[in-house]
């Protein structure tokens, strides 16, 4: 496989399992909650859609958490026992819905979506094979979330009792969404993937990690991303503010366009500090791993050697 | 965002029966065309390999993108149709006992990869027959 073959440095090891964990969390915790609309959404038609956007981002997750395997891990070190203040989605993903509020599942979509879009396009020309070679796979996939989404905006937005649910949905997820953006903070190396003294084992200790800037630095010199978060955010800025507005809805972006730290919430999950619905969304999960009493992720069949 | 609302006669209900195109890829699909001696007989075997949820074989699906045999060592190079694959894990192991069963195979690797994308322009002409039987437009 082409990620055992390539030697990479601690910092380097480090910045790909960054990118890698923020990539796969996002996708895994929004389908999570994206699976909770089952049998719960407006029509049948769009309870299926959902359902179905549900799992793509479920595959999406594992082609992230394949690399990680790659690298060491298992399924249980990257879902099942792994310590949830190491998750590093940002808080759009774990926010539930509050109840019935098909709009804000809309709207988190919709913000989501083309922020994955952008941030897919940047790993077009990865310099890690293995990340450029996923990424046709997903944005084939993506194209038809973001469709689905900003059908259903400009469905919401045709009259005011839906404009009102949207401007709520808008108010209460933007800020979250605008943690997209903010560079992760980095989680120390599993003890148990680096052998000895081998690559990385410097970074096995939280003490000695550099912080989330450096990282996210790195991310972008190695090429393993090609534009920086700031510029994502800055298109992405450009793309959803403007459509938000043409449907009469309102951020909290200033006119000047200058997003400043205060607009974006303390816990963000990027920086692993999570909002409290996280333990229940986290305990929920790994519920029935928990009560049987499981060790290890249970396989309907094996794997093929 | 300009485009009014479309008078309901208007509607489409059903916009996304149609698989989206995807680009021809050179070389894709591969079909094992030419193969000889123990090659050949991973082909075969790999042909009675069928899409669990569709009486198609995984060839013609064009789910095979390379083979080779080496020294007994077979390696597969497979995508799947979707990312989020529900039987990607059975699709492997039928692939790897089919294959396992074949003289002159005493290993197999198991390549799963994502690019090219596969699409519906790598199903074959056969596969689309066998699609078209079991009642999908394609």
């Amino acid at each position: 496989m082409a990620a055992t073959e390539i030697e990479l440095t601690p910092d380097q090891r480090l910045a790909l399992e960054t990118e890698l964990r923020t990539l796969a969390d996002d996708e895994f915790v929004l389908a999570e909650r994206y699976t909770e609309w089952q049998v719960h959404a407006p029509t049948l038609e769009s309870d299926l859609a959902l359902a179905n956007i549900a799992q793509d981002e479920l595959g999406h997750a594992r082609l992230w958490y394949d690399l990680l395997e790659e690298l060491g891990y298992d399924e249980t070190d990257l879902l099942w026992e792994r310590d949830p203040d190491t998750f590093r989605h940002a808080t759009l993903s774990e926010l539930p819905f509050p109840e019935g509020e098909w709009a804000d599942a809309i709207v988190r979509s919709y913000l989501f979506d083309v922020a994955e879009g952008l941030r897919l396009e940047s790993l077009e020309e990865s310099a890690y094979p293995a990340i450029a070679d996923r990424v046709g796979k997903i944005q084939r996939e993506e194209g038809y979330h973001t469709e689905h989404a900003e059908n259903w905006l400009e469905r919401l937005a045709t009259d005011d009792e839906g404009g009102d649910h949207l401007q709520a949905a808008v108010d209460r997820l933007f800020p979250h969404a605008l943690a997209l953006f903010v560079p992760t903070e980095p989680v120390p190396f599993g003890a148990e993937t680096v052998s000895g003294d081998g690559a990385g084992s410097q970074y096995t200790d939280t003490d000695a990690l550099p912080d989330a800037a450096t990282v996210e630095e790195t991310i972008v010199a190695e090429g393993y991303r090609t534009d920086s978060l700031a510029t994502l955010g800055e298109r992405w800025l450009d793309r959803v503010v403007p459509t938000l507005e043409s449907h009469g809805l309102r951020t909290p972006v200033p006119a000047d366009g200058e997003i400043t730290d205060e607009l974006v919430p303390d816990a963000c999950g990027r920086n692993g500090r999570h909002t409290d619905d996280w333990d229940t969304l986290y305990a929920d999960f790994t519920h029935t791993y928990r009560e049987l009493g499981r060790e290890d992720a249970t396989m309907i069949m094996d794997r093929p050697e | 965002m300009t485009s009014e609302t479309q008078p309901e006669t208007d509607a489409t209900p059903c916009g996304y029966t149609e698989y989206r195109e995807g680009p021809a890829i050179d070389d894709l699909p591969a079909t094992g065309v030419g193969a000889t001696g123990v090659d050949a007989a991973v082909w075969d075997a790999l042909y009675a390999v069928e899409d669990p949820e569709m009486p198609v074989s995984i060839v013609d699906l064009g789910l095979i993108y390379d083979v080779g045999v080496d020294d007994g060592r077979a390696r597969v190079d497979m995508t799947l149709t979707y990312s989020g694959c529900p039987a990607r894990d059975m699709l492997q192991s039928d692939v790897h006992e089919a294959i396992e069963a074949v003289d002159g195979v005493d290993d197999v690797d198991i390549n799963l990869v994502w690019s090219p994308e596969w699409s519906v322009e790598l199903v074959t002409e056969a596969g689309k027959e066998d699609l078209r039987d079991f009642g999908l437009s394609v």
